[in-house]
């Protein structure tokens, strides 16, 4: 693994010393200088060799410094740090040769993950982005969505992402009680001078690891979300987390679509009501057959199964004729008692049929190898 | 818009969150307007995974897209010959079915279903249209073209009053006549926690049709393919049925309802 060299420009003494602590427990990084004069980093810190710069922005003349800093410093990276985030002075920095702006004082975690943000060999390898689709909607997946996301972040101990991209109806934000800042609408907006870095403010952390970019406030605002924008977030995104979750609109439209096309797996997620769900399930799948790898990428998940055991599974299996990746059990009781209280049904009784069933599809994910007698 | 062209009137269903009961209830309406002698045609809207032919069990030869390919060629050629007939009974009324292939749903074009619908209404006293949930383009062409919107809802926990909410704010922004858009609940789920009272608030608005919840009655009908007002089972959600469908056919509430050629946010979704 590469060593990264830092230089930290930090005109506030005690800022200084905040962010030099910070450095210095971060794993795979060697603070090699410190100047609180810019003037001074430019006349001596080359003796240092360093490879990345954080450079104070809080400056009017950030512009001017940072094109004198790369002369300078041709081969180093420069994150430039502020004390407020703003998509303006965000934006002047990356437009004048900075990586990504940061935030101070930062923590080890974000100061690891700028520095693998742009240092690629790396950071796409990690993710996996799942796509949650559903034919008609009222598939229960943003119960399931979050659950699996809990889950996930829990049992691997990696960084989980939630996008709500369904764009008209959204609803994880209220699941989670949230009254978010900034959406998936002003994440799009901004998306020419995002870098991963910039692009994590918009999440909402909601649990340890868990974050959403949450969706839109109105139905209006929908165009304001182009599927290039999309697309770009996407990117973006999948090299902040171990694990992506994408919620999407029902039925085929250009974002669920779009979505699919960038996920390594798509779950095409339907509740059993006593209709017509199986054919509208086979449907679906009969287009995402076009893909020659589709066996692998497309799986399929049933809510409000009951009973919710193998039987079950293997009935569903046998009348869709293809594999059914997890059942899970109608929760419709405790999910509205709970989305009525104004929170998430989160950490159901772990003993319950509905945990267990979530725990199972989050260890399927992170690939783990489980136990015949709990393998439907 | 030219007064003289409408004939029929058009009644779409619409909501903000799916699995409230559009396709039933727009079934049973078109069912009992035919019933009471009206000439009715169905259109299955909700194009990818429409229920209309599934819920009556019709096997039909054309959809929706042989209508589009038929304006798109010839102009002149008469419709009502491609629609599927559903009867039970003395009772029968057209359908236009949701495209056979998925992928035909996806390749239409709004304009050309519209002109489909202004078509029809000139031969029908009643065009029903079930839609997806959500606000697209095609739903905003049919919300313009409309006479009556039934916007429906159901009370199950507080994520989809929000959406009701928002949807209901969302169809007013649209600046239609007042009467022109008619919130009615569908109890088609009484196990909740919520306070009819407190969405009414929320809403600020009062429900201009309740239907009461019997999940047993509309289970069966989906099962057998026979709509509720017609299976001759005396039952309260098929007398409240036949209420609501008294109260629209009140040509009294029918009249002076211009459709707007266009709203702002037709422009936006362009």
């Amino acid at each position: 693994m590469m060593i990264h060299n830092i230089m930290l420009v930090e005109g506030n003494r005690l800022m200084l010393e905040q962010l030099s602590n910070v450095i210095k427990n971060t794993q795979g990084v060697d603070l090699v200088a410190r100047f609180r004069e810019a003037s001074e980093a430019l006349g001596q810190g080359i003796v240092f060799m360093p490879n990345i710069i954080l450079l104070d922005a809080d400056n009017s003349n950030i512009i001017n410094l940072l094109t004198e800093f790369r002369r300078v410093f041709p081969t180093a990276s420069i994150i430039c740090t502020g004390e407020k985030w703003n998509a303006e002075s965000s934006n002047l920095c990356i437009n004048a040769g900075a990586k990504c702006f940061l935030v101070k004082p930062f923590s080890s975690e974000e100061l690891r993950d700028a520095i693998m943000s742009f240092s690629t060999s790396f950071a796409d390898a990690r993710s996996n982005v799942l796509t949650f689709f559903s034919p008609k909607g009222k598939s229960g997946k943003t119960t399931l969505i979050a659950n699996l996301a809990m889950s996930l972040a829990r049992r691997s101990g990696g960084s989980v992402g939630i996008i709500d991209a369904d764009l008209q109806f959204g609803d994880m934000a209220f699941f989670f009680n949230l009254k978010p800042q900034s959406t998936i609408v002003e994440a799009a907006r901004d998306k020419d001078f995002l870098s991963p870095v910039s692009l994590n403010s918009y999440f909402v952390p909601v649990a340890k690891n868990v974050s959403i970019l949450c969706g839109t406030k109105e139905p209006s605002l929908i165009d304001k979300v182009g599927i290039p924008a999309f697309e770009a977030l996407v990117k973006m995104a999948r090299t902040m987390f171990n694990y992506l979750l994408i919620d999407v609109p029902a039925g085929f439209n250009p974002t669920s679509i779009a979505a699919a096309e960038m996920s390594d797996t798509t779950y095409i997620v339907a509740m059993l009501n006593g209709g017509y769900e199986v054919q509208h399930i086979q449907r679906a799948l009969e287009i995402f057959k076009s893909w020659p790898n589709y066996q692998s990428r497309v799986k399929t998940i049933l809510t409000r199964v009951e009973p919710c055991n193998i039987t079950s599974k293997q009935q569903m299996e046998e009348v869709i004729g293809y594999p059914v990746e997890g059942i899970i059990p109608n929760a419709f009781l405790k999910v509205s008692a709970a989305a009525d209280d104004g929170h998430m049904a989160l950490d159901l009784d772990p003993d319950s049929t509905f945990a267990q069933r979530v725990n199972f599809l989050a260890k399927k994910i992170m690939n783990y190898k489980q136990d015949d007698s709990d393998d439907f | 818009m030219n007064d003289e062209q409408i004939n029929g009137a058009i009644i779409t269903f619409f909501s903000t969150s799916s699995a409230v009961g559009k396709t039933l209830i727009s079934i049973n309406m078109a069912s009992e307007l035919a019933r009471q002698g009206y000439s009715v045609c169905l259109a299955d809207f909700d194009l990818q995974f429409g229920d209309v032919k599934n819920y009556l069990h019709l096997h039909a030869e054309h959809s929706i897209t042989t209508l589009c390919d038929i304006i798109k060629t010839n102009g002149q050629h008469p419709l009502t010959p491609l629609l599927s007939t559903y009867s039970y009974g003395h009772v029968s009324f057209q359908v236009v079915p949701a495209p056979a292939k998925l992928e035909e749903a996806y390749n239409l074009e709004p304009e050309t279903i519209i002109e489909v619908v202004r078509r029809l209404r000139c031969q029908y006293d009643y065009i029903i249209v079930d839609t997806t949930s959500m606000f697209s383009v095609l739903n905003l062409a049919l919300l313009d073209i409309s006479t009556i919107v039934t916007f429906l809802g159901i009370v199950d926990f507080i994520p989809t009053i929000k959406n009701m909410k928002i949807g209901n704010d969302t169809l007013r922004t649209l600046n239609y006549d007042a009467n022109k858009i008619r919130l009615v609940l569908n109890r088609s789920d009484a196990k909740t926690r919520i306070d009819l009272q407190d969405v009414v608030r929320i809403l600020g608005e009062n429900f201009y049709h309740i239907l009461p919840n019997d999940y047993e009655s509309a289970r069966q009908s989906i099962a057998t393919g026979v709509p509720l007002v017609l299976s001759g089972h005396d039952s309260a959600l098929a007398r409240e049925l036949r209420n609501l469908v008294g109260r629209y056919t009140n040509k009294g509430y029918m009249e002076d309802t211009p459709t707007k050629s266009s709203s702002w946010l037709t422009k936006i979704f362009n």
